[in-house]
């Protein structure tokens, strides 16, 4: 069964990244031989005065493939791991959707581009994980970070939201690669121009030293823009960080 | 320049597009500290928009350092 997992407001000034805190629980669910999950992606949630938030209000998701029988394991494992491992000061919100029982995803998705736009109390976040059957938890503080959780589980399955935690170790030569080697990566599923283009397999990409991945259309794609001067045959490079910040 | 919002927190005059001022800015600050990697979003390793201690608004960022 498919599952997506995502949590928000676990952290402090000080403390450990809510990402982080994802990829350790993403790790346990296979230590637990639970099931095997992919990548993690960053929802950014609206910022607003009327929001209790760290620094940035953003929500860290991830898709798992479980056994059956694990969901209930699962939960309770990252409920007890929430409430032990989020910062003093945080209000952690635990969401795990149970994908191929939920049915429509489109309401869970609306609610998720609504907290992206608007204020959203935690009544309605509550009503809605009750009325689709998603598990919706809140451990510690004021438990607002619940209100994040369910919208990044929407914003995750709506496909076209969010960067990837972490960056893309792929080989290249001399900083170069072809589209079909950086494809090979287990985490990359497409590379895309900034316009939509799909460069061919052979076409090279100049790498920059950090590559990092968007969720577009359910997929992890790195998005390339044309390469400046365009020399050696290099034909794109990808896109800098603050090319990627709205993603 | 900082400016002051109306909670008395420091409020970068920049906006979100500043980049070259939230790189000096923050060279020049002894309180930098770097956000974890998936916040950052400044090519600048060193710049406001990529500290832990930036706070996002609608507009800009107030600085908790």
């Amino acid at each position: 069964m498919r599952v997506v997992l995502c949590i928000d407001d676990t952290d402090n000034l000080e403390s450990r990244g809510t990402g982080t805190l994802a990829s350790q629980l993403a790790r346990e669910l296979e230590e637990n031989a639970w099931g095997t999950s992919r990548f993690i992606t960053r929802h950014q949630l609206l910022v607003h005065p009327d929001i209790p938030y760290t620094s940035h209000n953003s929500a860290m998701c991830f898709v798992a493939e479980i056994e059956e029988g694990s969901l209930e394991p699962l939960i309770r494992h990252a409920a007890a791991f929430l409430a032990r491992e989020s910062a003093e000061g945080s209000d952690p919100g635990l969401c795990v959707v149970d994908a191929d029982q939920l049915g429509d995803p489109a309401p869970l998705i609306a609610f998720g581009q609504k907290a992206k736009q608007s204020v959203v109390a935690m009544d309605e976040a509550y009503g809605l994980a009750k009325s689709l059957g998603i598990h919706l938890s809140e451990h510690g503080g004021s438990g607002q970070g619940v209100i994040g959780a369910l919208a990044g589980a929407g914003l995750r399955l709506s496909g076209n939201d969010g960067r990837l935690k972490g960056h893309m170790a792929i080989d290249t030569d001399n900083g170069r690669a072809t589209v079909g080697k950086i494809c090979a990566h287990a985490d990359v599923d497409e590379v895309r121009s900034l316009d939509g283009r799909h460069p061919e397999g052979d076409e090279l990409v100049l790498l920059g030293e950090k590559v990092k991945t968007v969720l577009l259309d359910g997929k992890s794609v790195l998005l390339v823009v044309p390469a400046d001067g365009a020399a050696d045959g290099v034909a794109w490079q990808t896109c800098s960080k603050q090319q990627l910040r709205n993603y | 320049m900082w400016c002051i919002d109306r909670n008395g927190r420091r409020e970068f005059p920049g906006g979100k597009e500043d980049w070259p001022g939230a790189a000096r800015t923050a060279v020049c600050c002894a309180a930098f500290y770097p956000d974890v990697e998936e916040e950052q979003i400044a090519d600048e390793a060193v710049s406001c928009y990529n500290c832990r201690y930036r706070r996002w608004t609608a507009a800009s960022f107030t600085c908790s350092a």
